[in-house]
């Protein structure tokens, strides 16, 4: 067999004498970088494992994560190490106080019958005079890796006029996945900083996962006890994002995945968000992507523009270029009917 | 499994243990090391795994019947089947999609729709890579370079998963050699194997995803929202960050072959100091360069079939080898461009006498052209983006660390190669357990940076 002997530069290492240490010395290495890790994030691989999805590989790190988690919490090293690091961090700080754990967010409200408001009404659907068109100044694309491509694909749509358009996808988020973001939290801050007069929110490929319920007792999915805890988060959101009726909210609901087991999740999403925004459907458009995408169940491709095109990422959950575009076109006619821009 | 995640911060330091226990004992290392590669890969879906083992099979009873064939004919034949089947995978999962919608699309223009099917067919992570290096180990046999492996050799080889997902794309007889024999334990460039794994964490998560993040997505998703100032902000931004993500990952391949004792060949080398077409293909993406030039390139007839022949190869190697990168248009058309500008670089044949510094500047700026094209979701939104290049307007994006990290990863390339190769000797003299902490100190710093929209998958995962 003939030793390497093109420009591959194989023997780089054997140069200068880089070659000084024994495999133990290896092992010895990265041993004490993970053992010093531990000490320092054990609760972030903890944290990790619970953002999972069920599986073997779930419980493999959360066998690690959890005693891991256990001895860091012990310490005071992690709240240290943050002090020091947390100024590099490109988030900005979420207010507890808005969180899906806050109390009074468990339940969804108070007790008693809540009254009907005009706000439960859409005008279209009663036959009363449209409200006037406002005009729209920011518009705001968020939510979990659905939203993207149809952020760059709505900006695309509105670029050259006054519109600014803030695309903010949180990719791996989820509603139900308050442990990852918070959307309680998010919400209020998107709020807070941007002060969007319409909000497109498109998120829902990450959810099922248990939530406390009333009681903090968990509620695993997807029964109506969850459905009620989830239609409960989305109402507070849409209420965030509507800021007293100042803004509007289209929210996306998700077309039928492929997979069978992700099509009873995304039935019980679509049908919390239905239920969650019924008292502001004067100011929250519902926009059912299963009749434009899925009329008769999952497909990859459909007529767009008269042409057969894939309009599905491989993955069978999310929508590829093309699928955006023509959900972006879909989106823009409806903020049309409340906007001028 | 992406390497930079928890997953493969439980995985590694395992894997890097056991390996080392058992490395005496080949017959136990080889088949642990399998099944650990295969674990690294089922992380992204099971099903992947019966595609690499198909792979593994077809080239390694192809190899054999190559080997046992004494008619050289006969050998071309079954090298010949084993290369169109290894091809044909590629075609099935990559460029199915891509063809199909194109002719349908062609075929609709001219008014003959057809009922074609259209299937979003899931890409295989590393496809590309272990399709070429399946191809690489059944050529060499062919050509008599290496001899034919043992099958959980070649299945080592194929799936070694440091290599695996996005390369470096290893040879033959680059790799099957270091597993004639056990690794030696008392020589392991453990100081360069942190090293490396440290800087490619800090280019891709730290630098790579703070430029997409902050200049080039929003960008590149509507140029025609943003004038000249940011999009040639944007455009250096991505030069700085397709090097950042890909050579940040093929650091940390390297890094952690080499605390496991092997080697992997270099695949850049300061490719942003490149003074010709020619040049910055021998120090970017090095590993792909050669494989296109010694199976694809040479194959054609190379150069030797004069002028006009030497053209049509170039072109047709740089089209396919852009082709390679991705299913889309734009990719073969910044094939066909870099194809031009060898075939142009051919042609005047160092008769233009100019400055160094401006055939790297000028250099420099057709390979940031190059790049605007790759990026480019469709080839309308690089028109679009090349159109904006002229267009007067405010500095919207330009803030001190974005320009501070274009300057300094764009910059680094350009300093004397002596300095960096000293630093790497002090780095190799430092004690294993503080270079362990401060590694460890190095995480936590780059965990930080990571923001709540998480850690974008690595570009080169896609081809």
């Amino acid at each position: 067999m003939s030793p390497p002997t093109d420009d591959s530069l194989m023997n780089r290492f054997d140069e200068h004498g880089l070659r000084r240490f024994r495999a133990r010395d290896a092992v010895i290495a990265v041993t004490l970088a993970s053992l010093l890790l531990v000490l320092f994030e054990g609760a972030a691989v903890r944290r990790a494992g619970e953002q999972m999805d069920p599986g073997v590989g779930r419980g493999v790190v959360l066998a690690v994560g959890k005693p891991a988690g256990a001895i860091a919490d012990a310490l005071p090293l992690a709240s240290a190490a943050h002090s020091v690091t947390g100024w590099l961090s490109p988030d900005g700080k979420l207010d507890a106080r808005d969180s899906f754990t806050a109390a009074s967010a468990v339940t969804g409200g108070d007790a008693g019958v809540p009254p009907v408001t005009a706000d439960a009404f859409d005008p279209a659907r009663i036959g009363a005079p449209p409200a006037p068109k406002r005009r729209l100044h920011t518009l705001l694309v968020t939510g979990d890796s659905m939203s993207t491509p149809l952020d760059s694909e709505v900006s695309r749509l509105l670029v050259g006029g006054t519109v600014r358009v803030i695309g903010e996808p949180h990719l791996g988020t989820g509603i139900s996945k308050s442990f990852l973001v918070d959307w309680g939290q998010l919400s209020a801050q998107q709020v807070k900083r941007d002060h969007p007069n319409a909000v497109v929110v498109f998120i829902g490929a990450n959810e099922g996962f248990p939530m406390k319920g009333p009681g903090g007792r968990e509620v695993k999915c997807c029964g109506a006890d969850w459905a009620a805890v989830y239609a409960n988060r989305v109402r507070r959101m849409v209420d965030t994002y509507r800021q007293r009726g100042a803004a509007r909210i289209y929210w996306i609901g998700i077309p039928a995945p492929r997979s069978a087991a992700r099509q009873k999740i995304s039935r019980v999403v679509n049908e919390a968000a239905e239920v969650a925004t019924q008292p502001w459907r004067g100011q929250v458009r519902v926009i059912d992507t299963g009749a434009i995408f899925t009329p008769h169940g999952y497909r990859d491709a459909m007529k767009v523009g008269g042409v057969e095109s894939i309009v599905r990422q491989p993955d069978g959950i999310h929508l590829n270029q093309k699928g955006a575009a023509l959900l972006a076109a879909t989106l823009l006619q409806q903020i049309r009917q409340d906007f001028v821009y | 499994m992406l390497f930079p995640t928890v997953q493969f911060a439980i995985f590694f330091p395992i894997v890097l243990a056991l390996s080392w226990a058992l490395m005496s004992r080949p017959r136990l290392w080889k088949p642990f090391i399998v099944v650990a590669s295969y674990v690294f890969y089922a992380a992204a879906s099971w099903r992947f795994c019966l595609l690499l083992a198909g792979v593994t099979l077809g080239n390694q009873a192809a190899a054999r019947l190559i080997d046992r064939a004494a008619d050289e004919r006969r050998r071309s034949v079954i090298l010949g089947v084993a290369v169109a089947l290894d091809l044909g995978v590629l075609a099935a999962f990559k460029y199915y999609g891509f063809f199909v919608q194109s002719l349908a699309h062609g075929l609709d223009d001219v008014g003959l729709g057809l009922p074609l099917p259209l299937l979003a067919i899931a890409l295989p992570v590393g496809i590309s890579f272990f399709t070429f290096q399946a191809i690489s180990y059944v050529v060499d046999v062919k050509r008599r370079v290496v001899p034919p492996s043992g099958l959980v050799d070649v299945a080592v080889y194929l799936s070694f998963f440091p290599h695996l997902v996005a390369g470096p794309i290893v040879r033959a007889k680059e790799f099957l050699p270091q597993l004639a024999a056990p690794r030696d334990p008392s020589r392991v460039a453990v100081g360069s194997g942190i090293a490396l794994i440290g800087l490619g964490l800090v280019k891709k998560v730290v630098i790579a995803d703070f430029l997409a993040r902050t200049v080039v997505d929003p960008v590149f998703a509507v140029p025609d929202a943003y004038s000249a100032p940011d999009v040639w902000l944007a455009a250096y931004a991505y030069t700085a960050q397709i090097f950042c993500d890909f050579s940040g990952y093929t650091d940390m391949a390297i890094g952690l072959a080499l605390l496991m004792g092997y080697v992997f060949p270099q695949n850049f080398r300061s490719p942003y100091r490149a003074t010709g077409f020619r040049d910055f293909w021998r120090r970017w993406h090095m590993t792909l360069s050669r494989f296109l030039r010694d199976f694809l390139y040479i194959p054609l007839g190379g150069n030797r079939g004069g002028r006009a022949k030497t053209y049509r190869n170039l072109l047709i190697t740089m089209v396919l080898g852009g082709l390679w990168h991705g299913a889309a248009w734009p990719f073969v058309l910044w094939g066909a461009f870099h194809g031009v500008g060898l075939v142009a670089e051919h042609a005047l044949g160092g008769r233009l006498r100019t400055p160094g510094w401006l055939r790297w500047l000028v250099t420099f700026h057709l390979i940031v052209l190059g790049w605007i094209l790759f990026r480019s979701q469709s080839i309308d939104l690089a028109g679009s983006f090349l159109s904006r290049l002229t267009v007067p307007g405010d500095a919207t994006l330009w803030s001190v660390p974005v320009v501070l990290a274009i300057v300094v990863v764009i910059g680094l390339q350009l300093l004397p190669e002596k300095p960096l190769e000293r630093l790497q000797v002090r780095i190799e003299r430092i004690r294993p357990a503080v270079l362990g902490a401060g590694f460890a100190v190095l995480v936590l710093f780059v965990g930080a940076t990571v923001s709540s929209q998480g850690v974008a998958p690595f570009i080169y995962f896609r081809f």
